[in-house]
């Protein structure tokens, strides 16, 4: 696979998002306590009724949010490559031949 | 040499795409996740047809996540799409990943719907991580590993002149 710089920096800015909104985010939570997962959690009383909501230290809107954007690098450095006609070595490759006479 | 004959496995299991276990399994995974999908379009398009008014009120009531005004916009401009739509292109997705046929440009579009879906439920209780998010990988994994390649027909199709002339289009199959 040819890659070029901006490949690369396309690629590692897109894992480095994917993975700070799921993983890093992810350890800051558990971190941080109670909820350990990435949404409200209601406590209750013997009775059912609601008395306490605790929210995650990280807003999952946030995190979510990361993840797509990684994914949107991720589909802009393949829009990149398809610009820039790699594959065209194929195409070259299978032109007519061309003689001298 | 040494090192093989102490391995045998270590060809059959080697990270090479086309490998022969890893071909296979990369070809079973692209089935099940193109069944997955055509079973889900499917079952809408017997109960609802081409009507699946479900569609655009779960888009409307998408507000406050990380897609911002998009899906909102979705719900009450292109419900005139999303009804047919969503029923229609699950089925599909499906047809395109179990046949291996323009299995990127159906990966693309699997990846949006469960975009959409992972961000719409949003079950975050157990972490961000949940099975929609799985689903959302899969389609990745099957658009940057060109599964369509192993066992599927965009094998047969990119042999031809036509996309050997365009190579191009094999960033829609593959």
């Amino acid at each position: 696979m040819q890659t070029t710089t901006i490949d690369r920096a396309l690629l590692a800015l897109s894992g480095a998002l994917v993975l700070t909104g799921t993983v890093v985010l992810g350890i800051v939570e558990i971190l941080a306590g109670e909820p350990y997962g990435a949404a409200p959690v209601e406590q209750t009383n013997a009775a059912g009724e609601v008395v306490n909501t605790i929210y995650p230290a990280v807003d999952p809107t946030i995190r979510t949010g990361l993840v797509i954007a990684g994914l949107v690098v991720l589909l802009a450095a393949a829009g990149y490559r398809m610009a820039r006609g790699v594959g065209a070595a194929d195409e070259v490759a299978h032109q007519p031949e061309v003689v001298a006479d | 040499m040494a090192t093989r004959a102490a391995t045998p496995l270590s060809e059959a299991f080697e990270f090479e795409v086309d490998g022969a276990l890893t071909a296979y399994w990369i070809a079973a995974l692209r089935v099940i996740t193109g069944w997955w999908f055509f079973h889900a379009g499917v079952t809408k398009l017997i109960t609802d047809g081409l009507n699946f008014t479900y569609g655009p009120g779960y888009l409307k009531g998408m507000t406050g996540t990380a897609l911002g005004p998009l899906p909102v916009w979705m719900g009450e401009n292109l419900a005139w799409l999303i009804k047919p739509g969503v029923p229609l292109f699950e089925t599909l997705i499906g047809l395109a990943l179990m046949a291996g046929v323009l299995v990127r440009l159906a990966a693309f579009g699997g990846a949006f719907f469960m975009t959409l879906f992972w961000v719409g439920n949003a079950g975050f209780g157990h972490g961000l991580v949940t099975g929609d998010f799985m689903g959302l990988l899969l389609f990745v994994t099957m658009g940057v590993l060109a599964t369509g390649r192993y066992y599927g027909l965009d094998a047969v199709i990119e042999r031809t002149e036509f996309v050997r002339r365009r190579p191009r289009l094999k960033y829609l199959l593959g």
